[in-house]
């Protein structure tokens, strides 16, 4: 029997951008793999790629080069709708800025994803405040974004990010607005629910302190993959 | 959580523009509201003078009468047809919603004072009591209206329209000698005395009309027949029904008399409801797209603020149809609470407008000023909400093309 496939194959993903007059190359030919259950740490400078990178993996951009697999399926021919139901039900993101919903209170932003999947209000309602228990926000519910902290707006999108059991969640600079010691816990609960819940997790980040915790690290710069090491211990 | 109860409260996101919004919708409906009150009010105004002012709900004539001279014709020649009148009017007083049957003799002649010269006249031999019973108002200027009692013999009362006693130079008290040719081609004269100065509501009508009880018109064409008989009605809106029920009966007489509805003998109502109907459209319109250019901006900046939250959305899955129906559900509420706030504004701005007893100067053709009174019409409530809640809709349409058509990565790096 044949091994599964990667939860992302990626084959000379090559990106460029237009920036006023010139043309900036954000990644240059980059392969990558990452296995089910893996904890896969993006490091690099600023503008070395990281968030091109997410950006294509996540299926929010095309590249100009390369293939991409998601669990085995070549996300290139597909279509906006096909790639949008892809990202609904395989994966999961979390951003710098938190991204929630300024008007729903922290369970209704868990439930969106669900909600928008179709799911029926009293299961979502049961999984979104599970999803909050988990991150330690069950008490929390009610909640709007603006009546809670950083390292707590950052719980809700994680736990938004994990509502629907997605196969890889997507983490852009998640600690990059939380103070230290909150940036540290909310690592710790994305590699605790990873081991729980053995989700693939894709962290872009450049804080040096999470970096040294990183199970997996792959290193840009100028686009190009320069380091691909894995932590002897796993996590 | 719907996108109904999101829409809503995205709408309260930010207050005072939502308000601004609101106001905006708000007036354009009231402004509907008030302008369908004011048509409304025209429309039943002109309908309700034309009726009480001679032509009655239904008119009886003779067929060969109308059919030679055409439904709208003012006069009508005395017809052998309506000889026996007075029973045939039994019979339609009787009928449900019919107030009182008037029969009238129209006439045509000269009439002049003894030291003056002779102008034509058109004349119409009434029954004053039954022109009381159908409310048909004589508008009296100077002097007294007409006995309910027919004259008796060579006492001939006149009652002048107010253009023609001044072409006259006569006055209440006054005699005048009217002349007119019988049908078989003789002069007949008599003398009938001034008791009053009336205006029929139209000028040019004023300079020609005279009216006279039936007994003493019957006397000047030495005639017992009538032109026509006219039907009035406690409820206009009774009008097809009644009709129908008055040809029955004619058609169970078996005389050779139609009946001819007020709308069919006023043509002028009709093209003055056309041109209403035109401007109030057009208005519509030019609310309409002031209500879309203003809305539309509203919603532009609306979803310009919330790219990224709308770029987040889009990549976490959500389609841009779900997009556009996020946005479609908020523009619609606030097309709908604008609009019911505008209905309320607008009742009661018809309230208040009637409230003031406002006058209007009399219309082209017409002599007396109207009391202003707005008519609530609950089609143009209905209408004016229904109408800002799809201009609303096709307002958002802009926004929402650009919602859903920028890159998710351009929306997500949006500040």
């Amino acid at each position: 029997m044949p091994p599964p496939p990667p939860v992302f194959r990626a084959r000379g993903l090559d990106k460029s951008y237009r920036l006023g007059g010139t043309t900036v190359r954000a990644l240059a030919g980059v392969d990558l793999e990452v296995d089910a259950g893996e904890a896969l740490f993006v490091a690099g400078p600023s503008g070395s790629g990281k968030s091109t990178l997410l950006h294509l993996l996540g299926t929010l951009d095309r590249p100009d080069a390369g293939a991409l697999e998601l669990d085995g399926t070549d996300v290139g021919p597909l279509g906006e709708r096909e790639r949008t139901l892809l990202r609904r039900h395989r994966l999961g993101f979390v951003f710098q800025d938190f991204h929630l919903v300024p008007v729903l209170s922290a369970l209704e932003n868990v439930e969106v994803p669900l909600w928008i999947a179709g799911v029926p209000r009293r299961d979502r309602r049961r999984r979104a405040e599970a999803a909050l228990a988990a991150v330690g926000l069950g008490d929390r519910l009610a909640h709007r974004p603006d009546a809670l902290s950083g390292g707590e707006r950052q719980r809700v999108a994680i736990a938004r990010a994990l509502v629907h059991e997605p196969r890889a969640v997507l983490a852009d600079e998640p600690t990059g607005n939380l103070d230290s010691a909150t940036a540290a816990a909310i690592v710790e609960l994305l590699l605790a629910l990873r081991r729980e819940r053995g989700t693939t997790l894709v962290v872009a980040t450049h804080d040096p302190a999470l970096l040294a915790r990183a199970p997996r690290l792959l290193t840009l710069r100028d686009g190009r993959v320069v380091a691909d090491e894995r932590a002897p211990e796993a996590w | 959580m719907n996108v109904f109860a999101l829409g809503w409260r995205n709408l309260a996101r930010n207050r005072r523009r939502t308000a601004l919004s609101l106001a905006i919708v708000a007036c354009g409906t009231a402004a509907l509201v008030v302008t369908a009150g004011f048509v409304r009010f025209s429309f039943d105004g002109l309908r309700e003078a034309m009726i009480h002012g001679g032509l009655g709900h239904l008119e009886v004539a003779a067929e060969e009468e109308v059919e030679r001279r055409g439904v709208v014709a003012l006069d009508r020649s005395p017809s052998a047809a309506l000889e026996g009148w007075e029973a045939l009017r039994g019979e339609l007083e009787r009928l449900p919603h019919v107030d009182a049957v008037g029969a009238n003799l129209h006439l045509l002649g000269l009439v002049r004072r003894a030291d003056g010269a002779a102008v034509s006249f058109v004349g119409l031999g009434v029954e004053p009591d039954r022109e009381l019973r159908m409310a048909f108002p004589t508008k009296l200027r100077s002097g007294r209206g007409l006995a309910a009692t027919p004259p008796a013999p060579g006492d001939e009362p006149v009652l002048l329209a107010a253009g023609l006693a001044r072409s006259l130079g006569a006055a209440p008290g006054d005699t005048v000698t009217l002349l007119m040719a019988r049908a078989d081609g003789m002069l007949n004269a008599m003398d009938a005395r001034v008791t009053g100065i009336y205006t029929t509501g139209v000028a040019e009508l004023d300079t020609r009309m005279l009216k006279l009880p039936l007994a003493s018109a019957a006397r000047l064409a030495e005639t017992s027949r009538v032109s026509n008989l006219v039907v009035a009605l406690d409820d206009t809106s009774r009008t097809a029904e009644v009709a129908a029920a008055v040809r029955r009966a004619l058609a169970a007489r078996g005389d050779a008399l139609v009946v001819t509805p007020w709308s069919a003998r006023a043509p002028f109502y009709e093209q003055v409801r056309g041109l209403y109907t035109g401007i109030f459209r057009f208005l519509g319109t030019i609310v309409a797209l002031l209500v879309v250019l203003a809305a539309s901006n509203t919603l532009v900046m609306t979803v310009f603020e919330r790219l990224r939250e709308l770029g987040t959305l889009r990549a976490i899955g959500t389609t841009p149809g779900q997009i556009a129906a996020l946005l479609f559900a908020e523009a619609g509420e606030l097309g709908l609470a604008g609009g019911a706030l505008g209905a309320l504004a607008g009742w009661a701005a018809v309230g208040g407008i009637n409230a003031l007893g406002l006058r209007l100067p009399a219309p082209p053709g017409a002599v007396e000023e109207i009391d202003l009174e707005l008519a609530l019409v609950p089609e143009a409530f209905v209408g004016a909400v229904v109408l800002m809640v799809a201009v609303l809709l096709v307002a958002a349409i802009v926004p929402i093309l650009r919602a859903t058509r920028i890159a998710v990565v351009d929306a997500l790096g949006h500040v």
